[in-house]
């Protein structure tokens, strides 16, 4: 794996200019992350120069408890500062007063700071209704959520609209902040990845994998070769459940009952073979740190042959939605994202593939078996709108079948590990790192700090942090008819964002 | 004794608009006394009309004013029928106006007694009238009346705009009947209007005719000429608004409905007009209203929807009596007549229910008024009846009315000649249209308005007066059980439309006492009555079998906080504006509107954290194409020539002899050329 | 057009549960079962393996807190002569103590009165269930798994069970998630506008105990800290299956002699020696 290059700023100025100085030479933002350490404030933040992760650190001394906002030049840092203002109290100032993202609380109330290692008790929320920003004749205000037609995650979106037109839409997703990354402190090393899947429950490999390849980096240990086999086998089950999920909130959306059968059928399918593969239907308990739990549990040759059963099954109806001109009109030139949008939101995964930005960790950054596994290309599609996100997604479920054929005749042909252990035990250790994965939803990282085999702080990022931000702006010509549509294309994971 | 009526009217009249003038606004007792004067005058008039619909044409006998040219009043039915409507309603309008003037509050100005009832008395000449001096003598008075009422708040600008934009357009229609009217004089020798009927086919005729549309026409409000109305009516203070739509409005329909009795059939390509421009009229009409966001001037555009559905049903008459077709007649001007009926008693209700709603609100704003129906109940439910009525929702009036225009044509597939049929379904297609757009514009109003939700309980305003209730009470019941008596109604306009086509054709729309149908047997029957019948007994028995099967749980209300998605609160008004509502129409007949939309962002001070988008302004526009394609540049090209022409007034003694000279000159010269 | 064949490909794939069992489940872990003889293999080092502090052992016997078991399989595997996973997905039950497995036999008595209560309640409800999901702050695969249930293969709307949009329309509140105090207003606020009568479901060990976000500064012990629960669903996140059986037991419509289709009583020691 390759080693995040970091380089430690001595003052949050000093920081900040190289930050800059990357985003002016066309790094990608790819995250800014704090760490309570005692009363001080340990910043960290990610840059991707054209796939290679670059770490910036600083640290804010006790008692500061302001630094000048990062958000006129970088959009894209505007939910990471007032994520870490809600958690930490430390507020990026600037021009705009912060507003809470993830936990609402009272100016003044005690903050979880994680990694700080103090407990804090039940909060009090404060909610406050969000600002309005749309003027104009006869606007008003529509709530969507948190609780909203149909089995969905509670996350509320703002409409300010004179109609149908959604010129302004604001989110407020702290309805379902849990705390987890204040729950991660404390736990042991091998604890740490039953929560890491349990952030965000329907990318439960992906997280666990970019999680344990930080604590893998941190103890420098080799994961056993068959392992990645394994890791890469149901990680690519995961993403092909996972854009499965999309495409029945699609054609739900678009009223085509057969088709949603037909899907959902599909994804009980391949969520009965994770189940078989491992015992659980999200691929929990495979990945450990170290490697994995154990070989799949049905011989290769019968996985193959039900693999085979169901991509043809799949194939056919791909292609039968594919040509049904209701659903594809539904689709097109709807939800379009400007470039600009893209690059100045950090857009992730699918999402910022759909718009022309290629960049998958898998190849960019090879973790697991990704490395000698090779990869498909996508074909570049750059309308940016909910088809080509959708497209994208089809050819990615292609791929993963690849990935995942590849694997199994590999993991057929190198059998076992010689040892007969499918992971190498560790001793505690201590440090710091940087995990990644891609995510169905796009690029993960995970910042580990460890000592002595326990966990400081955890701190996942989900891909769905940078799409959400840049939700609202994927709706440029776009009405409410169109919304359930968008946000499907937008394959989002609240529990990711909300923490 | 029947000019005795008319003259009692016309002196109370007279007597009221004195007392305006001279003793002006100060007194309150004062201030209504006109308006009873008015009430007692169109009680008269009232009367009077039920007479001579009921009998022979009667000549008047004047005791009080022979010799001032009254003696040119004459009445047969036809006056009767539009007697009886008219006053009927300026009965409650008064009754409104008695109460609307009282409180020590209202910001009332001298001269609206005056405007009021000038325009009463006009308008019962212009019925009576059977000269063409008298007749066009007291349009003019009419043309005068709706100025004093425009212009007597001239509390802003846009006011002195509205009050000129009417008597401009008046004068214009004015203008038209007169030329019209001068040629028919000038052909036949005669003024008065009966001998017209000599007049042959010919050029004369056809010009004659498109003259007096046009003169009616802009009475009406049909496209072109409809401009004035979304301005000028809402300038009017209170109920004489109602006053102008409800009652003097139909004099245009008087005029066209008495020249059809008089002249000889249109040419086909005027037919043809009339049933085009009355299709647009609607259409246009009515798309308007639905995006108006002031109340007065959605009820202002509906008047222009109304006026459209009026006019193509008389296109249809113009039709039969194109291809002389009695019964085509018969049934456009029943179709015609019943929905002028409906749309006078529904609009009268409505602008009566709105000058109490803006009294008490001070604004007729759609989305400001929310809820206003809960708060003044009376006038709300007014408003509802006359809304109702006008959306043609049964069992309204207005439902059978419109029922009645599109059975009428559908009857296209009597007429042989293609052109004519061509214009028929064309128009026959915008109706529809237009009639699906009144239910959608009147629900926004209704339910988003008048029924719409506040977030915090606001107090019920009073409603003053028991003359008020009694002339709301009036309008609410011609609004909806009207409907249950129009069988009735069927047979009074058959005997008003006597002096047009005979009386026993006309009744052929009633298929047996309480069945009606488009006068031709056969095709499709309807019972307003029956429905006044069904439906509650319908709404009962659903009632009673709900509280049957539910064992009387259904009564039994648990009362919970409204559910909004569980938001944990949001800022901004949280419910559908009408404006958001009638965003729909505004995209999806964004031609017809010229719909813009611009959304722009800006940044502010006190701001979001978001580097893009602080604050976002939305900007949506529509044009009225009428104004903005014909009268703007005409507008401006008038202008430019004033400013030519203006340059010739040098004020120097010299050049106004040399314009003379050269004027005389140039006379002689084109007299020595005829010669 | 063409999709109306493509319906009809694969014949009828919907289970036939709760009227006949389902073979669904190989290898599938529904839930832990407890051999409570071998309480001596059980010592302080398999207690504190357990993430979530699941299992006691008291006066010499085992105790496993159904409501707390994340399964993720550390005790079968450290001692698989007392801990093994099963199949079974028939572990709802409508008391918290009940999910304590091997159960005690005082707590039996309690259990039927509190499903008498409930029978009654819901007497009315018997073919038509309208059920309204809330997420109380889910990792998402809750949400997952409540959504399959309209899938082929479950197509809950056979049994007469149908998701409203509004709770103005629902007799049942399925919560997944751990009940984080964002959503506690909205909680109560959805099950007040409910019409009675009205069922509430916690779906998952973090509805039902926080799982591993027990006691935290936005979660405390599940939604039971927000709303009283009737029925409490395991597994991590429940299994559509396992939430088939909550929803019918809420609305007491298992077949009652089949009351444990599709597993074995899993308490009994019988059982286990079979095996």
């Amino acid at each position: 794996m390759m080693e995040a290059s970091s380089t430690v700023s001595q003052s949050f100025e000093a920081f900040a200019g190289r930050v800059r100085s990357h985003i002016e030479v066309g790094a990608r933002f790819a995250g800014l992350m704090a760490s309570a350490n005692g009363p001080a404030t340990e910043l960290l933040a990610v840059l991707s120069q054209s796939g290679s992760l670059v770490a910036e650190r600083t640290a804010l001394p006790e008692g500061v408890w302001q630094y000048p906002s990062l958000t006129p030049d970088i959009p894209s840092a505007g939910w990471y500062e007032r994520e870490i203002f809600d958690l930490f109290g430390v507020a990026a100032s600037g021009r705009y007063p912060l507003e809470p993202l993830v936990l609402p609380l009272a100016s003044g109330a005690g903050r979880p700071r994680p990694g700080s290692g103090e407990e804090l008790p039940f909060v009090t929320l404060d909610p406050r209704a969000p600002m309005t920003r749309l003027n104009g004749e006869g606007v008003f205000t529509m709530s969507y959520g948190p609780v909203r037609s149909g089995v969905f995650e509670a996350i509320e979106y703002i409409v300010e609209t004179p109609g149908e037109d959604i010129p302004s839409l604001n989110l407020r997703v702290s309805y379902k902040h849990r705390g987890v990354e204040k729950a991660f402190e404390g736990l042991s090393v091998d604890d740490g990845v039953l929560l890491a899947e349990r952030y965000e429950g329907v990318a439960s490999v992906a997280h666990a994998l970019a999680y344990c390849g930080a604590v893998e980096q941190i103890a420098d240990v080799t994961v056993p070769m068959q392992a990645g086999f394994v890791r890469v086998l149901h990680a690519e089950l995961e993403r092909i459940v996972n854009h499965l999920d999309t495409v029945i909130r699609h054609v739900e959306a678009a009223g085509q009952a057969v088709a949603f059968s037909r899907f959902s059928l599909h994804k009980e399918r391949v969520q009965r073979l994770r189940a078989r593969l491992c015992g659980s239907r999200f691929g929990r308990g495979v990945v450990v740190v170290g490697g994995v739990s154990g070989p799949p549990a049905i011989p290769p040759t019968h996985l193959l042959l039900d693999l085979d059963e169901i991509e043809a099954e799949l194939a056919r109806d791909t292609k039968l939605l594919m040509s049904t001109p209701s659903f594809l009109d539904r689709l097109r030139g709807t939800g379009v994202l400007s470039p600009m949008t893209v690059r100045e939101y950090g857009a992730l995964g699918p999402v910022a593939r759909g718009s022309g930005m290629l960049e998958d960790v898998r190849f960019a950054r090879p973790y697991a078996a990704y490395g000698r596994l090779g990869h498909g290309l996508l074909d570049v599609l750059g309308e940016g709108d909910a088809l080509a996100r959708q497209k994208v997604r089809i050819q990615e479920i292609d791929g993963a079948f690849g990935l995942i054929r590849r694997a199994v005749e590999e993991l057929n042909e190198f059998g076992g590990p010689a040892d007969g252990k499918w992971f190498v035990p560790f001793s505690s250790v201590s440090g710091d790192a940087l995990g990644w994965s891609e995510a169905p939803q796009g690029e993960l990282l995970t910042w580990v700090q460890v000592r002595d085999g326990i966990l400081t702080r955890v701190k996942p990022r989900s891909a769905s942090f940078h799409n959400l931000a840049m939700f609202p702006f994927a709706f440029p010509k776009d009405i409410l008819t169109d919304f359930a549509f968008i946000e499907a294309s937008f394959g989002l994971s609240i529990a990711g964002v909300a923490g | 004794m029947s000019g005795d009526l008319i003259e009692l009217a016309l002196a109370c009249f007279f007597v009221g608009a004195v007392i305006d003038v001279v003793f002006g606004v100060t007194n309150r007792m004062v201030r209504s006394l006109p308006y009873l004067l008015g009430l007692v005058g169109s009680a008269c008039l009232l009367a009077l009309g039920i007479r001579a619909t009921s009998s022979r044409p009667v000549n008047m006998n004047f005791t009080l004013l022979s010799g001032s040219g009254l003696h040119a009043l004459q009445i047969d039915q036809l006056s009767g029928l539009f007697l009886t409507l008219l006053f009927g309603l300026s009965i409650a309008i008064s009754a409104c106006f008695v109460s609307w003037v009282m409180p020590a509050n209202r910001e009332y100005h001298r001269g609206s007694a005056l405007g009021y009832l000038l325009l009463l008395a006009s308008v019962a000449v212009i019925l009576c009238a059977s000269n063409a001096f008298l007749f066009l003598f007291s349009w003019e008075l009419l043309t005068l009346s709706f100025y004093v009422l425009t212009s007597v708040t001239r509390s802003s600008p846009r006011q002195t705009g509205a009050a000129w934009s009417t008597v401009g357009m008046g004068k214009f229609g004015g203008a038209a009947l007169l030329l019209g009217f001068l040629m028919l004089a000038g052909r036949t020798g005669s003024l008065n209007l009966e001998s017209w009927h000599a007049v042959g086919p010919g050029a004369l005729l056809d010009v004659t005719w498109v003259l007096v549309i046009v003169g009616f026409g802009v009475k009406l409000g049909v496209v072109p000429f409809q401009v004035w109305i979304p301005r000028g009516y809402p300038a009017a203070p209170g109920p004489a608004r109602a006053a102008m739509a409800g009652v003097a409005a139909n004099v245009g329909v008087y005029g066209l409905w008495r020249l059809l009795g008089i002249l000889r059939g249109p040419p086909e390509w005027l037919v043809i007009g009339v049933l085009l421009c009355g299709g647009v009229t609607a259409l246009l009409g009515i798309t308007f209203a639905g995006v108006q966001s002031g109340l007065a001037r959605v009820v202002a555009y509906s008047s222009i929807e109304n006026a459209g559905l009026i006019l193509t049903a008389y296109g249809l008459a113009l039709t039969g009596s194109a291809i002389h077709s009695t019964a085509l007649i018969a049934l456009g001007l029943l179709a015609a007549t019943l929905q002028t009926c409906a749309h006078a008693v529904a609009k009268s209700a409505l602008f009566v229910s709105l000058a109490n709603v803006e009294a008490a609100e001070g604004s007729d704003d759609l989305d400001q008024l929310r809820g206003v129906g809960r708060r003044m109940p009376w006038s709300g439910a007014t408003f509802g009846a006359g809304a109702l009525a006008l959306a043609g929702l049964p069992p309204t009036i207005g439902f059978a009315s419109e029922w009645f225009i599109l059975e009428a044509l559908m009857q296209q597939f009597r007429v042989t000649d293609l052109p004519l049929r061509l214009g028929l379904a064309v128009a026959a297609a915008l109706v529809a249209l237009t009639t699906g757009l009144a239910a959608l514009v009147f629900l926004r109003v209704l339910a988003l308005t008048f029924l719409g939700k506040t977030p915090t309980k606001l107090e019920r305003h009073r409603e003053h007066g028991i003359l008020n209730k009694v002339g709301l009470s009036i309008l609410v019941l011609g609004c909806s059980l009207g409907a249950a008596l129009s069988p009735l109604e069927v047979r009074y306009i058959a005997s008003g439309l006597k002096p047009i086509v005979p009386r026993a054709i006309t009744l052929g729309a009633t298929k047996s006492p309480w069945v009606l149908q488009p006068v031709f047997s056969g095709f499709s029957i309807i019972s307003p009555s029956w429905l006044w019948v069904i439906l509650p007994i319908a709404i009962l028995t659903v009632f009673l079998a709900t509280l049957l099967f539910s064992r009387g749980r259904f009564l039994r209300v648990r009362r919970v906080p409204p559910w909004r998605s569980a938001t944990s609160g949001v800022n901004g008004p949280s419910n559908y504006t009408a404006f958001g509502f009638a965003n729909p129409l505004r995209h999806v007949l964004g031609n017809v509107l010229g719909t813009t939309k611009t959304v722009s962002t800006y940044e502010e001070e006190e701001s979001l954290e978001s580097s893009k988008a602080s604050r976002v302004q939305s900007t949506v526009v529509v044009v009225e194409p009428v104004e903005t394609y014909i009268y703007r540049p005409l507008r401006q090209a008038v202008v430019t020539v004033a400013r030519i022409a203006k340059r010739l007034q040098s004020g120097r003694l010299n050049a106004y002899v040399a314009y003379m000279l050269v004027a005389l000159l140039a006379v002689l010269a084109v007299v020595a050329a005829i010669r | 057009m063409p999709w109306i064949p493509r319906g009809l490909r694969n014949g009828i794939v919907t289970s036939g549960y709760p009227r006949t069992p389902d073979g669904y489940g190989a290898g599938f872990r529904g839930t832990v079962e407890v051999n409570p003889d071998r309480a001596a293999q059980v010592t302080d080092d398999v207690m504190n393996a357990c993430p979530t502090h699941a299992i006691t052992v008291e006066d010499k016997q085992i105790q496993l807190d159904r409501g707390k078991c994340v399964l993720c399989g550390r005790c079968v595997n450290m001692v698989p002569q007392v801990f093994r996973f099963s199949e079974s997905f028939a572990t709802s039950d409508l008391h918290r103590r009940s999910l304590v497995v091997p159960s005690l036999k005082e707590g039996a008595v309690a259990l039927d009165a509190v499903r008498d209560s409930l029978a009654r309640r819901v007497k009315s409800l018997r073919r038509s269930i309208h059920v309204r999901h809330v997420d109380g702050g889910s990792d998402g695969a809750d949400e997952w798994e409540v959504a399959a249930l309209t899938n082929p293969i479950y197509d809950v709307q056979r049994l007469g069970i149908y998701f409203t949009a509004s709770p103005r329309h629902a007799d049942v509140l399925l919560v997944t998630g751990a009940g984080a105090a964002g959503m506690a207003e909205s909680l109560q606020h959805t099950f007040e506008v409910m019409p009675e009568p009205k069922v509430v479901i916690a779906a998952g060990v973090e509805a039902i105990s926080g799982g591993l976000l027990a006691d935290g500064y936005v979660t405390r012990e599940g939604i039971a800290s927000v709303l009283n629960v009737d029925v409490y669903v395991p597994g991590s996140p429940a299994s559509p299956f396992g939430l088939l059986h909550g929803l019918l037991m809420a609305v007491n419509l298992l077949p009652p002699t089949k009351r444990a289709i599709g597993s074995e009583d899993c308490s009994s020691p019988t059982t286990w020696e079979r095996t």
